[in-house]
């Protein structure tokens, strides 16, 4: 089982990156689970969601020991960083994000400047589908073909296939980027 | 194929495949989006949703609806069941059927947004004034929580009581693969008004209270023999059978079978049913069981309660000990679990009962 | 000429009201005005807890008995629901007004199509007379034995003017059933609310000033004076909101 926390600020699509991956798994024949934090959390400041998949039944959906943490913001770092299992992944928006450690060296650490990177590839909403190609790749469990059929399948369901191409370009300097 | 869907907006669209006509409601976190996804999709198919003022009206309007005979639904979340309570004492004395739902969120007063299972005796005792009872499900995916809907209004009508369902805020607001059951059409309840005093209802001060008395807990009886759902696995040789339902008994399941991969003698029983609660699960339980352990996300342990007078009754020639792990709210991780076993296995955490 | 009054087919049995009570008399009024509208075998009521709960003793139609109060958020649920059958709410001044004013004002405030009639005799009948939301200043009751203090307790309030004025309902007024007269202009207003109804033109709403001697502790006429010299200058009678008016 995998379990990915995503953790950054609201408006910076931290909750629709987990639902992409949750889609990923599902379309690739996984089980997943998508949990958010909600409430008085969603006003104004951080936005978090854990999303774990599986072969089997997820029993426990919420958030216990992240493989990969999904940062997104100082906070985010901050408030998670130490959750994260040893020998496991932390994903760091370097846009936002300085390049101090945060008292781990159990963990392997990777920078992507997403929100710079989107406004480089021409698609400034972009940032959370560049970091969650890299997620994707990060974990290795779904290559690059079933992470961008999984991502596009999930948007054509909602109606946004217009998006498609913006998203595909996108997900491709986010799969290259790590 | 399964979609990823909300937890609230699945029970929201399994309602209305179960033919609900009626949704009367009042917006409190973390329920909200049954009320918003219906106050949509009713109108769409000439159905009838309702923005009350308050929780009272909301149960109040629901009750008029159920007295009309159709298939009438409410949701809210701790505080907001608490108000609406009236209402379902009113519906269940006069017979009345309906589902509400509760997503429950942890605390006292007003409380927080945590999810919980704190309500599990508002909801088993039947919380208003009088001497009732619910018919209280309790889902632990949302898969099994869209396929119990349409029993939800079947148990209610079979029997003429109100049904919870009583679900948590962490189910309400996840998303997992789900498959949504046919649509239904229900017809107009026998009991519905129609105008024309077609059911010849009598007047309350033409009853019977103490006829009515016997015949209710006949039917109690019945729903307590008929109607007790459970999942159980591994009890029969069990040293120690775990007991928890809804999101807790799903995270319990998982912890117990990797304690049985490593060997040790665990079982699990996980409610369906919260009212009646499952006794007849605890018949299927090892004869040398060396104790009950509930897990539940409350503060102070409540369904401990009904396991331990479970336990008297299946166990009749000897006392088992019932311990409780109230891990308060949120869900129970595996480390919490285990931890509390050891402390009980020890000896160093006593029993409840 | 006179002209020879049958019961109407619903009423099946004598009520138990007080003597000198104004309810019988009222639900006499809505079951005639129902009759004659052809709505008589088209009626379901909402009952209030209080002396309007005697209701459900005297008909045979379609009727539950409410949470105290809550007549008007039951009666929504009903419409809703069966919107061609007529709904009327029977509740007094203390379900209505007190207990029930947040769902009473709501249905007016949605303007649902139901009716609402609100029998007004200045206290709680049912418990033994204590202080309503209508009990006159300076009036005693069992809880206000000093008589109403106003300045503590808030003025008397006045239901049909208040939505007339406020909300957009279809019709509102108030009568008194002290005399042949008054009796024949209440029954007009009730036809008048049920036929709004049945129109289709919104919420509506009868509020009838009626005697309570039990618990006034007067005699029959003296509470019928009680109403003429004391009350209904307070409470004005007539129509507030007209339904051509809308």
């Amino acid at each position: 089982m995998r379990e990915i926390l995503f953790a950054g600020l609201g408006g910076q699509g931290v909750l629709t990156c987990g639902l992409i991956v949750a889609e990923v798994a599902l379309f690739n024949g996984r089980t997943a689970t998508w949990s958010p934090s909600y409430g008085s959390a969603m006003r104004g400041g951080a936005a978090n969601c854990t999303v774990k998949y599986s072969r089997e039944m997820v029993y426990n959906p919420s958030l216990d020991e992240p493989d990969l943490l999904l940062a997104m913001s100082e906070s985010a770092l901050a408030l998670h960083g130490h959750l994260v299992k040893k020998g496991g992944i932390v994903l760091v928006n370097s846009d936002l994000v300085g390049g101090e450690g945060f008292g781990r060296t159990d963990v392997s650490v990777h920078r992507v400047p997403c929100s710079s990177l989107a406004q480089r590839i021409g698609q400034p909403k972009g940032a959370n589908v560049i970091m969650t190609a890299a997620i994707i790749k990060l974990l290795g469990d779904f290559g690059f073909e079933d992470g961008m059929r999984g991502m596009n399948d999930m948007f054509r369901k909602k109606g946004k296939e217009r998006f498609e191409k913006g998203n595909s370009a996108a997900f491709e300097a986010g799969y290259s980027a790590v | 194929m399964a979609e990823m869907m909300k937890g609230n907006v699945a029970i929201a669209e399994a309602a209305v495949r179960a033919g609900v006509r009626f949704y009367a409601g009042y917006p409190i976190t973390p329920s909200s989006e049954i009320m918003e996804y219906l106050a949509k999709r009713l109108p769409e198919l000439g159905r009838q949703f309702i923005q009350s003022e308050s929780e009272l009206a909301a149960i109040n309007m629901v009750m008029g609806a159920a007295a009309c005979g159709v298939r009438a639904l409410t949701a809210s979340s701790g505080p907001g069941i608490s108000l609406k309570q009236e209402g379902i004492s009113v519906l269940s004395d006069e017979e009345l059927t309906c589902v509400v739902v509760n997503v429950v969120r942890y605390g006292n007063g007003l409380g927080t947004l945590f999810s919980s299972q704190c309500d599990y005796f508002r909801e088993t005792r039947g919380g208003g004034n009088g001497d009732y009872r619910c018919i209280v499900l309790c889902p632990s995916s949302i898969q099994e929580a869209v396929d119990l809907m349409l029993t939800a209004y079947e148990l209610a009508e079979k029997y003429r009581v109100v049904t919870v369902f009583m679900t948590e805020g962490a189910l309400g607001q996840m998303m997992e693969p789900c498959e949504l059951p046919d649509f239904v059409e229900p017809p107009k309840l026998p009991w519905g008004f129609d105008g024309k005093y077609s059911y010849k209802k009598i007047g309350i001060f033409d009853r019977d209270s103490m006829q009515e008395a016997e015949q209710l807990n006949r039917k109690y009886e019945t729903i307590r023999a008929e109607e007790q759902r459970w999942e159980s696995e591994n009890v029969q040789d069990a040293d120690y059978v775990f007991v928890a339902y809804g999101l807790p008994g799903r995270a319990v399941k998982g912890v117990t079978r990797q304690m049985r991969a490593q060997g040790l003698k665990v079982g699990l029983i996980r409610p369906i049913t919260a009212w009646p609660f499952p006794v007849k699960a605890f018949a299927e339980v090892n004869p040398g069981v060396k104790g009950f352990i509930t897990v539940e996300a409350n503060a102070t342990g409540q369904m401990v309660d009904d396991v331990a007078l479970a336990s008297k009754t299946v166990f009749r020639d000897r006392f088992v000990p019932t311990h409780a792990l109230p891990c308060v709210y949120g869900l129970p991780s595996r480390k919490f679990i285990m931890d509390g076993f050891g402390q009980i296995v020890s000896g160093a955490r006593k029993e409840v009962y | 000429m006179a002209v020879s009054r049958k019961v109407p087919a619903i009423i099946d049995r004598e009520t138990s009201f007080c003597p000198g009570c104004g309810h019988g008399i009222v639900i006499r009024l809505i079951a005639e005005c129902l009759e004659e509208l052809g709505q008589d075998n088209n009626v379901i009521f909402p009952l209030g807890v209080g002396c309007s709960s005697l209701l459900g003793g005297g008909l045979v139609t379609d009727r539950l008995h409410c949470p105290h109060g809550r007549a008007s958020a039951v009666a929504t649920g009903m419409k809703r629901c069966e919107p061609d059958v007529t709904i009327v709410a029977y509740q007094g001044d203390g379900d209505a007004y007190s207990i029930g004013i947040a769902e009473t004002l709501n249905a007016a405030y949605r303007n649902e199509n139901i009716t609402m009639i609100a029998i007004n005799n200045t206290n709680f009948g049912m418990t033994g007379g204590q202080m309503s939301w209508t009990t006159m200043p300076g009036q005693k009751t069992t809880t206000s034995p000093k008589g109403r203090d106003c300045a503590v307790t808030g003025n008397p309030i006045r239901f049909p003017e208040l939505v007339a004025s406020q909300f957009d309902v279809a019709y509102a007024a108030r009568g008194a059933v002290t005399s042949p007269k008054r009796i024949a202009t209440v029954k007009k207003y009730i036809k008048n609310a049920l036929a709004a109804q049945v129109n289709k033109e919104g919420y509506s709403t009868v509020e009838v000033l009626s005697p309570c001697p039990t618990n006034w502790g007067l005699d029959v006429l003296g509470a019928m004076k009680r109403i003429e010299e004391e009350i209904i200058p307070y409470y004005p009678l007539g129509e507030f909101k007209k339904r051509e008016e809308r």
